[in-house]
């Protein structure tokens, strides 16, 4: 735990450092036994390293919030998830529609139950993290941003915590294309 | 090849909707009625001693035979023939590991064996507890030890005799529920 917080901040800073922005989602939990969940939020860091003319190497830190319904904001359940994925755009520019699989690692994943005997169940759990999105890459301005869906899955103690997100994020990219944004 | 890329991705994401979620699978609740038998079991200088639990998470009200509560630690218990068995694995988020406990954190009782306290006290005691699983809300693994026995009880004075003259071996637990 001790080094998965060292490592945590060590990517915190260096992104941070580059200037990435943040970013955020609304997501919802599916699957069995999720409709005592609200509607959830996430907000993360991501970024990109082009590869190719058509795709990039992409890097992502999230925070995502899930509260129970009935109990403000008590009960509920956070993971934060730390995630590489490959970002290839299906026109071969960079820009426009685009797939993108991810994997990576749930560094901090709690839950808090209430029991039958109203005392507090907190849950701890890591896992590993798989995720499928499609979006769909612009530019307002000079500014590139990203709207994308995501699929995403965390999987631990041989259960599975399953959530839908829709994001928009700006894009920060370690250097340019030979094509213009 | 894109197409199969997304095939791909939706044939190993889509079946984990079927699974029950994390919280769900770290309580045991399966949904299913379904009796899962624990047990306990280690050898004592050479004694054997055993428990089996059938149908482990409904020992019905009162003490349980065997199980793993959690509180500000995970508390791993059963009752024997002999006395209590008793392991603390110090963390706040049990996992699949190596737990180990040495006589430098402080004496620590674990059992009770020909009527006396047996505690990790000298210099070379220890239990060494190893998690195999965590699955749906059980644990299972092994373990083994070296103990030494009170003579005279008074904790914290208790008056130990021969440091490490106990040994525990071939220790191993299955399907002992988590309790939260």
């Amino acid at each position: 735990m001790f080094m998965g917080k060292r490592t945590l901040t060590a990517i915190v800073l260096c992104l941070l450092i580059m200037q990435a922005n943040a970013q955020i989602s609304v997501m919802k939990l599916i699957g069995n036994n999720t409709k005592d969940y609200k509607i959830g939020f996430g907000a993360f860091i991501k970024t990109g390293l082009p590869v190719s003319e058509a795709a990039d190497v992409t890097f992502e830190l999230g925070a995502n919030i899930f509260f129970m319904s009935g109990y403000g904001t008590q009960y509920g359940t956070i993971m934060c998830p730390l995630k590489a994925g490959y970002r290839h755009t299906l026109n071969g520019t960079g820009q426009g529609f685009y797939v993108e699989p991810q994997v990576g690692y749930n560094l901090i994943g709690i839950t808090s139950l209430p029991s039958e005997t109203g005392e507090n169940i907190d849950l701890k759990y890591h896992g590993v993290v798989l995720a499928a999105g499609a979006g769909y890459m612009f530019t307002i301005g000079r500014a590139p941003f990203d709207l994308n869906l995501r699929y995403e899955t965390v999987v631990a103690h041989g259960g599975s915590n399953n959530f839908v997100s829709l994001g928009i994020s700006r894009i920060i990219s370690f250097k340019k294309r030979e094509t213009e944004y | 090849m894109k197409f199969y890329l997304i095939i791909a991705a939706i044939t190993i994401l889509l079946p984990s909707c079927l699974k029950q979620s994390i919280p769900d699978a770290m309580l045991g609740i399966s949904g299913k009625q379904i009796k899962i038998t624990a047990t306990l079991r280690y050898e004592i200088n050479g004694n054997l001693v055993s428990i089996t639990v059938e149908d482990a998470d409904r020992q019905g009200p009162g003490i349980h035979t065997l199980e793993c509560v959690k509180s500000s630690n995970y508390v791993l218990s059963g009752i024997t023939s002999s006395g209590d068995f008793v392991f603390t694995f110090f963390t706040d988020s049990l996992k699949v590991g190596n737990y180990n406990y040495t006589s430098s954190y402080g004496p620590m009782y674990v059992t009770t064996f020909q009527g006396k306290a047996q505690y990790v006290y000298g210099p070379t005691d220890h239990m060494s507890f190893n998690v195999t699983t965590y699955k749906d809300g059980h644990i299972s693994g092994n373990f083994s030890g070296q103990l030494t026995p009170v003579i005279t009880p008074g904790f914290p004075n208790n008056i130990y005799g021969v440091p490490g003259s106990v040994s525990i071996k071939n220790g191993s637990f299955t399907n002992v529920p988590v309790a939260y």
